[in-house]
């Protein structure tokens, strides 16, 4: 073959390659899938900062009510959305910690998204039951906070959002996505 | 000079072809990671979460091929420096932004040596496009 030859082919498998993306992009865009279409919202940065004051908070749990002034010992709250592929992941982890941590530690876990593990219908008291039976969840969980204010307060980004409030309250470890057992069992060991 | 400029060639396009690839399965990651810097309307997040990583196993194919090497270097370059820039508005905003840089795995926060190193392989893609693509590369057969 010549070498024109193989420019002109070049370019036109370059230019072939090039549409095929933008189709694609464009195809995606307009018809994108419900997992696709939650993760593209900004997310929300709560009033929670690493160091300072933890904003209280009253809310129902599976366990009964949790009211953060009551609480005479470390509090480990997770802002979690059904449908995010990183909380049910992060589900394995939090069951280990709370196994290990649960003598010395409170556990929270509250819905910090509008929408339900279909990722298209709105949150609701079935759809966090039917999250917390998949994923075998044995923490206590928040059921149900419509208007997401603690979620709100906490928030830092993304989903999940961990944060580890000491027992003086204030906020001692605040991250957000998938964290390692290890990483939060090390903060959860110098919580006091 | 010529092996050299083909193992940067190689080693950049390798990278691409890299975090193209650990991307590509997970547009949902990379919408919330590109989400979390609050740089975009959301119209725009979806398109590009599903585009760049395609983008980047390309540029990363035409590096290693040295096919339309300096075109692709310009980019790339381009691509680098606007990583940089996106992760410095982050830093500087305070926000706790995730990478994403090597798909849904990568739990990395934004931060300066992520500036930095975005920096460095903008700055390897210039050198790119400044020496040509080296040995071993089709654009020397296409030149001919």
């Amino acid at each position: 073959m010549k070498d024109r030859s193989l420019t002109t082919l070049a370019v036109v498998v370059s230019a072939l390659l090039i549409l095929a993306i933008v189709v694609v992009a464009v195809v995606r865009a307009f018809h994108p899938s419900p997992q696709l279409q939650n993760a593209s919202f900004s997310p929300t940065i709560g009033t929670a900062q690493f160091g300072g004051t933890a904003p209280e908070f009253r809310i129902p749990t599976t366990a009964g009510l949790f009211d953060l002034d009551q609480q005479r010992r470390p509090v480990l709250l997770e802002v979690f959305a059904s449908w995010c592929p990183h909380c049910q992941r992060e589900t394995t982890v939090m069951n280990r910690l709370y196994q290990d941590f649960k003598s010395r530690v409170a556990f929270i876990a509250v819905p910090g998204s509008a929408t339900a593990m279909d990722g298209a219908s709105p949150e609701s008291e079935a759809d966090l039951f039917n999250f917390m039976q998949r994923f075998r969840v044995a923490y206590p969980v928040a059921v149900f906070d419509p208007q997401l204010t603690v979620a709100n307060e906490y928030i830092q980004g993304g989903f999940p959002t961990i944060a580890i409030i000491g027992s003086d309250k204030k906020v001692v470890y605040l991250n957000s996505g998938e964290i390692p057992y290890a990483t939060l069992a090390e903060a959860l060991k110098k919580a006091r | 000079m010529r092996w050299l400029s083909f193992l940067v060639r190689v080693a950049l396009g390798g990278l691409l072809l890299v975090t193209g690839a650990l991307k590509v399965a997970h547009p949902e990651a990379l919408a919330a990671a590109i989400a979390g810097f609050r740089l975009l309307p959301q119209a725009a997040i979806v398109p590009l979460a599903v585009a760049l990583p395609y983008v980047e196993l390309l540029l990363g194919l035409y590096l290693v091929l040295g096919l339309f090497t300096r075109i692709a270097g310009s980019l790339v370059c381009i691509q680098f420096a606007m990583y940089a820039a996106a992760v410095a508005s982050a830093v500087l905003r305070g926000i706790p932004a995730n990478c994403g840089c090597f798909g849904p795995n990568d739990r990395a926060t934004a931060d300066w040596p992520h500036v930095v190193i975005d920096l460095i392989l903008a700055g390897i893609a210039a050198l790119v496009v400044r020496v040509g693509p080296g040995a071993l590369a089709l654009d020397r057969r296409l030149s001919r």
